[in-house]
């Protein structure tokens, strides 16, 4: 039963306590953001003759009727940015390419929801850091509390950031998400225009449209999204949700996210992760969040480890070191949950044409958005 | 049974290559498919010596020309028959090297050169990532192997395969260094005998049919005329779509298989131009060797509780073993999918060739579209679209390690055309005899299980990818559980998911694994030619 009293911080975090207005305006935020992607589906399909979207708000318009067990609607996919991935037989994945130092003002080349810094001293790895938190989230949360923003790069990148480095102008100017403690010196939270929860959103919706070629429907991945251009190709995740979500549309079930909204760190893989002959597969430690609904996580040796003067760079993977984060990024499943009703009552069309949704705002916002909302931007222009 | 083929002619003009099938070791890309299948391991003592046995070995070492022509001489009298020829015998000989073997024979370099860093670290190194256990903790993991341990790998793997034991202990007699090999040939240092089961030929131990999916592999036996290596009894599919030789069997770029050729863009399925490689690796390719061994009772006593148990709720009230087996192997013991066959077994669709391969999971199953004359429409009902694995269970076998048209957390439905593997196994030691009365069989003790075997040009993206990331996974390639027959997890709890249609959810588990590994290696058997005029040269 997909009907929520409010949208929940990503990953049940913290970040809203205490502080019911912000809570309030974040859930006005998202959905905002469901009603613009649910309107602008709407829209498609009435000029399209395609029925009725599939895709809800489940906090304004929460259905009471059953649905599948979450496992079924859950979607995974490799952290590992696919176009670093083996291009074929004998290659390997170029993991230094995936991991290529970024400066201030850039973005990291990671477009798997996942994104990671590595902490290197004297050229051996220290720790490995991993985020899968929106950019959107964390602009919302500069334009209402710049002090939580400020909190957190201290808890999580360093003690010594000041707010001068997140925002330049002052707190009540703009946040600056490609800072130097969110590019070159850490990873708080995804960089790359992509990874932001309004494109996840909107993807989701969008997948919801049925479609069509010369009379047969469109089933599988590449073909559906090279048709409804609600992604990239190229990655693990874009194919992989919208499949998963037009597949639950083909079958005329109604469908939404669960709650919390976000793209996660679901699980890791540390078998065969070995440190001097032992297993070194649990150094890997969730920070924020909890599995499977992980926000922040960190590789590093324990403590008493480290003083004996051992990195990340002395565990092996195989018979190979660690030399770079990908290694162990490639061990994370990344995913999305998804919610779908067991009734199978929607009887949609598929549309015969390709393209792209346009974005259509709503002309009345099922909450009404007093906050001081960040843009939305769909993922073609993000 | 499928129609008589008119001919076998090139039917569409489709650009593939011509493969070298004098060159290429005849198991790679046709299978032996022999009931008997030998396993030498030898250790090279003096390398003098072993490259003048390798020259004597090299004259028998079966190429794909010689096993394909065989087999489809052997297919065409069985559809003649309608049951196997008898009389009608070939024995087969491949050899593949491990990486320190190609140390000895060549150098440290030319063994570097074979692509694949699974295959330059080993398996005993690999083991652990695999979820390889100890027998006993703190110590190796591959401390307990019968063959392949750390420190013990074997320098050359010798397969020999025939339809008649005794041809084959024959040609064993004559190719075990020996009487008559220089002083220091290589020594056995393992020989294991697989043979299928006489009381259930093609069936694993655990009493299911095995072997049944492989892909098509891409590529030309002959010009002129033009002969594919694989029949192509379907039509050309829709620009974008997989296109299949046979229902079931997706068409894949040799390169997946095999050295020097395109393989598949892991976007579109299009081909991508090999890399360059060291000459002599052409034709070549990764062999993995698993030795598993299957506790026959434990298995089916797991099945006997779980099945009860499951019986004992409201979502599966109907629940028996037999059926708690095929939703776990995603196919019924005769071989007939769960996702056709859905609630009994159906022999009469696992018999039928253009049937029991004929399915997918995301998709909706199409009617095949055969080519004028090769094939006849299917007189079961097809597989419905069952993404969320309500029919055929998300971790069932089958589905774990073949997703088909279901996309992967690795990628599309194109990427998981480069992750299939050729398999070439066969049971070993006796079948496990069935007490009278619906008893549980008891475990007597004895050895039997399964030389895996499958060739494949990244043991890194392929084979390791299906059992790490995959079957030991509860949430890959898509969740609900691990693969309950080979998965092997950390800490080795394995759980399913059973989900129903009105959503329902019912999990089972276990902490005892059915199958282990008890010894094997990673391989490369290379062309035929580099084994007489490069391993084999002085």
């Amino acid at each position: 039963m997909a009907k929520y009293g409010a949208f929940s911080a990503p990953g049940n975090n913290s970040d809203f306590q205490n502080d019911a207005t912000l809570a309030s305006d974040w859930n006005k935020q998202m959905s905002a953001v469901f009603d613009t992607s649910v309107t602008s589906v709407s829209a498609y399909l009435a000029h399209h003759g395609g029925g009725t979207c599939q895709l809800y708000n489940p906090v304004a318009n929460g259905r009471p009727d059953p649905d599948l067990a979450s496992s079924a609607t859950d979607i995974p996919w490799n952290g590992f940015p696919k176009r670093y991935g083996a291009r074929g037989p004998g290659q390997s994945p170029n993991y230094a390419a995936a991991e290529a130092p970024i400066v201030a003002g850039t973005n990291r080349d990671q477009d798997e929801y996942l994104e990671w810094f590595v902490n290197k001293k004297a050229g051996k790895i220290v720790s490995i850091h991993f985020t899968c938190e929106a950019w959107d989230y964390f602009d919302f949360l500069a334009s209402e509390a710049p002090n939580k923003v400020l909190q957190l790069y201290q808890t999580y990148i360093s003690p010594t950031v000041q707010m001068s480095d997140l925002f330049p102008d002052g707190p009540n100017g703009d946040y600056d998400k490609l800072n130097k403690w969110n590019t070159a010196l850490g990873a708080m939270h995804l960089t790359h225009p992509a990874n932001n929860l309004f494109a996840e959103v909107f993807l989701a919706a969008t997948a919801t449209v049925r479609r069509s070629q010369h009379g047969t429907e469109i089933t599988q991945s590449i073909p559906l999204i090279r048709c409804s251009k609600y992604g990239d190709d190229t990655r693990n995740s874009d194919p992989a949700i919208g499949a998963a979500v037009n597949g639950l549309a083909r079958q005329g079930r109604n469908v939404t996210l669960a709650n919390p909204v976000g793209l996660y760190i679901g699980a890791f893989d540390g078998a065969g992760l070995m440190l001097n002959g032992a297993p070194a597969g649990n150094f890997f430690k969730v920070v924020r969040g909890a599995f499977p609904l992980a926000l922040r996580a960190v590789y590093e040796l324990p403590a008493e480890l480290a003083a004996q003067g051992l990195t990340v760079s002395d565990v092996k993977t195989g018979a190979s070191a660690i030399q770079f984060g990908g290694q162990i990024a490639e061990r994370i499943t990344m995913h999305i949950a998804g919610v779908a009703s067991i009734a199978r009552d929607i009887q949609n069309l598929p549309v015969s044409v390709c393209g792209a949704v346009p974005q259509v705002k709503p002309q009345a916002p099922s909450l009404a958005a007093s906050a001081k909302l960040t843009a939305l931007r769909s993922p073609q222009e993000a | 049974m499928p129609a008589p083929r008119k001919n076998r002619k090139v039917l569409s003009v489709v650009d593939e290559s011509l493969l070298d099938v004098h060159e290429i070791q005849g198991n790679i890309l046709a299978g032996f498919n022999k009931d008997h299948q030998l396993l030498i391991a030898l250790a090279i003592q003096d390398v003098a010596a072993a490259k003048a046995w390798l020259t004597r070995l090299a004259p028998h070492i079966s190429s794909l020309s010689e096993v394909w022509q065989f087999n489809q001489l052997f297919r065409a009298k069985r559809r003649r028959l309608n049951h196997d020829p008898t009389g009608l015998i070939a024995t087969w000989i491949n050899v593949a090297f491990s990486h320190g073997g190609i140390v000895k024979l060549a150098s440290a370099s030319d063994a570097d050169g074979v692509p694949d860093q699974a295959f330059r670290q080993g398996l005993p190194a690999r083991a652990a990532s695999l979820g390889d256990t100890a027998a006993v903790a703190g110590e190796p993991v591959s401390g307990d192997w019968i063959v392949g341990a750390d420190g013990k790998v074997p320098d050359i793997l010798l397969i020999i395969a025939s339809d008649d034991e005794g041809q084959l202990q024959r040609a064993a007699s004559q190719l075990r260094p020996g009487m008559g090999d220089l002083a220091g040939a290589p020594q056995v240092i393992w020989e294991e005998l697989g043979a299928t089961r006489s009381d259930l030929p093609g069936h694993e131990h655990f009493g299911f049919k095995d072997g049944i999916s492989q892909p098509a592999v891409r590529g030309l036996v002959s010009r002129s005329p033009d002969i594919y290596l694989c029949d192509r009894l379907l039509e050309d599919p829709p620009a974008g779509e997989i296109a299949f030789a046979t229902p079931g069997a997706p068409l894949v770029w040799p390169g997946e298989f095999v050295f020097g050729y395109p393989s598949n863009n892991t976007n579109d399925g299009s081909p991508v131009a090999s890399p360059t490689l060291p000459p002599w690796v052409r034709n070549g390719s990764l062999l993995v060797f698993r030795r598993l061994q299957q506790n026959v009772a434990a298995f089916h006593g797991f099945l006997r509780s779980a099945a009860g148990a499951l019986a004992a709720t409201t979502d599966f009230p109907a629940m028996s073993a037999e059926r708690l087996g095929a939703l776990l192997v995603g196919r019924w013991p005769s071989g007939a999918p769960v996702s056709r066959a859905i609630a009994q077994d159906n022999e009469n669709l696992a018999q039928d060739p253009l049937s029991v391969n004929d399915f997918l999971f995301a998709a909706d199953t199409p009617p095949p579209h055969f080519r004028t004359g090769h094939g006849t429409a299917m007189t079961f009902p097809p597989a419905t679209s069952d993404p969320l694995g309500l029919i055929c269970p998300r971790p069932a076998h089958i589905r774990k390690v073949n997703p088909r048209d279901q996309d992967s957390d690795k990628g599309d439905e194109f990427d998981t055309l480069t992750r299939r593997i050729l398999r070439r196994g066969i049971p070993f030691g006796p079948p496990l005899a069935n007490p009278p009365g619906g008893q549980l069989p008891a475990d007597d003790g004895v050895a039997r299980g399964l030389h895996f075997l499958c060739y494949q040009t990244s043991i890194v993206e392929q084979f390791e990818i299906l059992q790490q990331d995959w079957a030991n996974s509860t949430e890959n390639p898509k969740p609900h559980g691990h693969d309950m027959i080979i998965g092997q997890p950390s800490g080795g709890h394995r759980e399913v998911n059973l989900l129903t249609a009105t959503g329902g959810v019912q999990q089972i588990q276990t902490d005892r694994s059915f199958v282990r590994m008890t010894g094997g290696g990673y391989f490369f058997a290379p062309s035929i030619n580099a084994v007489s005029q490069f391993l084999a040269k002085m």
